[in-house]
């Protein structure tokens, strides 16, 4: 049995022109009698492993290392381009956390007032909306309303960004603001 | 009785670190003189002619500060631009090429718009004199341009995104929900009080048994009419303003009056001013409020209103 096998080895490699350092999935395909898309696809899965070429990442653009030149003036330039944008990023945060740290200090003094003002009110603000419930005022007006019109009122969830508050874009929209807008009670 | 006595229990269980807050018909806390502790629940609710006047309990009014959220992202400035050009060509110097080969068929017509649209970029980021061009020669250039416009038309990419400056910046039109639409605009009223005309937000009073932000939503109507779909953000005020009261006849405090500004987005609708007191209304960025407000009004809110 193992004579047979050696023959059969042998056999292999006598029809083989040389030993193939790449796997059978990566090796080179047969010029003909294939379907070129698998070879397409098959290139792109397993990048060639030689590693004759300056090419630490299997493959990449030819002129690297010039690229690079031409793209990092120096070292100390690029450092100090990253310097630049980390100082600028502080800026801009910095000038962020002061809005809000401005706003913040609003809202409190508004609430400390209002505690000093009417106690009633201040507990009345400082509740936690269960954002489920419906409210008595909704149960009243939800039996004056259609089906469809009483999905609408769902819709918006107290407590949550409603979703017509979009996100800003890059460009407008094409028919702008809508300025037509049906009055519909929406209770608080 | 019970009741009151009950409910001052309980208001001074939660407010244990405000002294002040005691009793629910509490007076000010800009009153010069404390009222001391001693003096509990007899003196407080009945009115005792021995102590000094008690201020009456201050008017409050709730304010709702309608903001048009930014519909455009904002421009980038020259250094961000800058940096990021640079980030580009870094990257574009070190990625993996692009496997053209298995995204379009060979000397198919997109491949030769792909070959196009990458030289122009690479152009653009490495310079025209850095990439080596092959050689193309004049006829083939001119007919792969010739077929890329004609797959371009055919394919109607001709659609244009709109300019970001709006028709309402030319012109200036501050009703305009349009107009800077990078910036967060606030509605503001122009009403006649005590004879003056001044622009402020739109504003009311607390009806009896009203929330502070049920109230603010209906002053908000009352004002601007309901043909707006408008969102009061939260039952918290975001700030007070308390005017200068002018001090009254015979030394007696006049009521304090606290106006509490409640938040607001408008998502849909304009505004249509409601009643004879409301003479105009605009769509204004911060900066263009600080002119048109009093100034004590203005520095009332001027920490309120986003910056940009």
């Amino acid at each position: 049995m193992s004579t047979s096998l050696l023959n059969a080895s042998k056999a292999n490699l006598t029809l083989r022109t040389s030993p193939s350092l790449a796997r059978s999935y990566a090796a080179k395909p047969e010029s003909q009698g294939g379907d070129p898309r698998r070879e397409v696809i098959r290139r792109v899965l397993y990048p060639s492993q030689l590693r004759n070429r300056p090419t630490p990442v299997g493959t990449w653009r030819s002129d690297v290392g010039r690229a690079i030149q031409h793209a990092i003036p120096s070292k100390q330039a690029h450092q100090t381009i990253e310097r630049a944008w980390l100082l600028h990023q502080r800026h801009v945060r910095k000038q962020r956390d002061t809005e809000l740290r401005r706003k913040f200090e609003c809202m409190k003094k508004a609430m400390d007032e209002l505690e000093k003002i009417d106690t009633r009110l201040y507990l009345e603000a400082n509740r936690q909306e269960d954002p489920r419930a419906r409210s008595r005022t909704e149960v009243d007006l939800i039996k004056t309303l259609k089906t469809s019109e009483v999905r609408v009122l769902e819709a918006r969830i107290r407590g949550l960004f409603p979703r017509e508050l979009k996100i800003p874009t890059d460009t407008p929209s094409r028919t702008g603001w809508n300025y037509e807008s049906r009055p519909f009670p929406r209770p608080l | 009785m019970h009741s009151r006595n009950a409910a001052r229990c309980i208001t001074r269980r939660l407010a244990a670190e405000s002294p002040l807050a005691c009793s629910f018909r509490r007076s000010l806390a800009t009153e010069a003189q404390s009222i001391p502790e001693s003096s509990t629940a007899s003196s407080a609710l009945s009115t005792a002619p021995v102590r000094s006047k008690r201020p009456p309990r201050p008017q409050i009014s709730t304010a709702v500060v309608l903001n048009r959220s930014p519909l455009l992202t904002r421009t980038p400035s020259p250094f961000e631009n800058a940096y990021y050009a640079y980030q580009a060509r870094i990257r574009r110097a070190l990625h993996n090429p692009f496997p053209y080969d298995f995204y379009f068929k060979q000397g198919s017509l997109l491949e030769t718009r792909f070959n196009m649209e990458e030289k122009a970029r690479e152009w653009k980021a490495f310079g025209r004199d850095f990439v080596e061009e092959e050689f193309v020669s004049e006829e083939k250039a001119a007919a792969d341009k010739a077929a890329v416009e004609q797959l371009a038309q055919q394919e109607g990419e001709g659609e244009e995104l709109l300019p970001r400056q709006h028709e309402a910046d030319a012109t200036g039109n501050r009703k305009s929900l349009d107009r800077q639409g990078k910036r967060n605009l606030y509605l503001l009223l122009q009403a006649s009080e005590n004879g003056k005309d001044v622009w402020r937000f739109p504003q009311g009073g607390v009806e009896k048994g009203d929330l502070l932000h049920q109230a603010a939503q209906k002053d908000l109507y009352a004002e601007c009419g309901e043909h707006m779909d408008s969102w009061i953000v939260s039952r918290n005020p975001i700030g007070v303003y308390k005017p200068q009261q002018p001090s009254a006849s015979a030394g007696e405090a006049q009521p304090e009056h606290a106006v509490f500004f409640f938040k607001g987005h408008i998502l849909a609708g304009q505004v249509r001013p409601q009643g004879p007191a409301i003479k105009d209304f605009a769509w204004l960025t911060k900066q263009e409020i600080e002119p048109l407000v009093e100034k004590d009004y203005w520095e009332g809110i001027k920490d309120v209103l986003s910056d940009y």
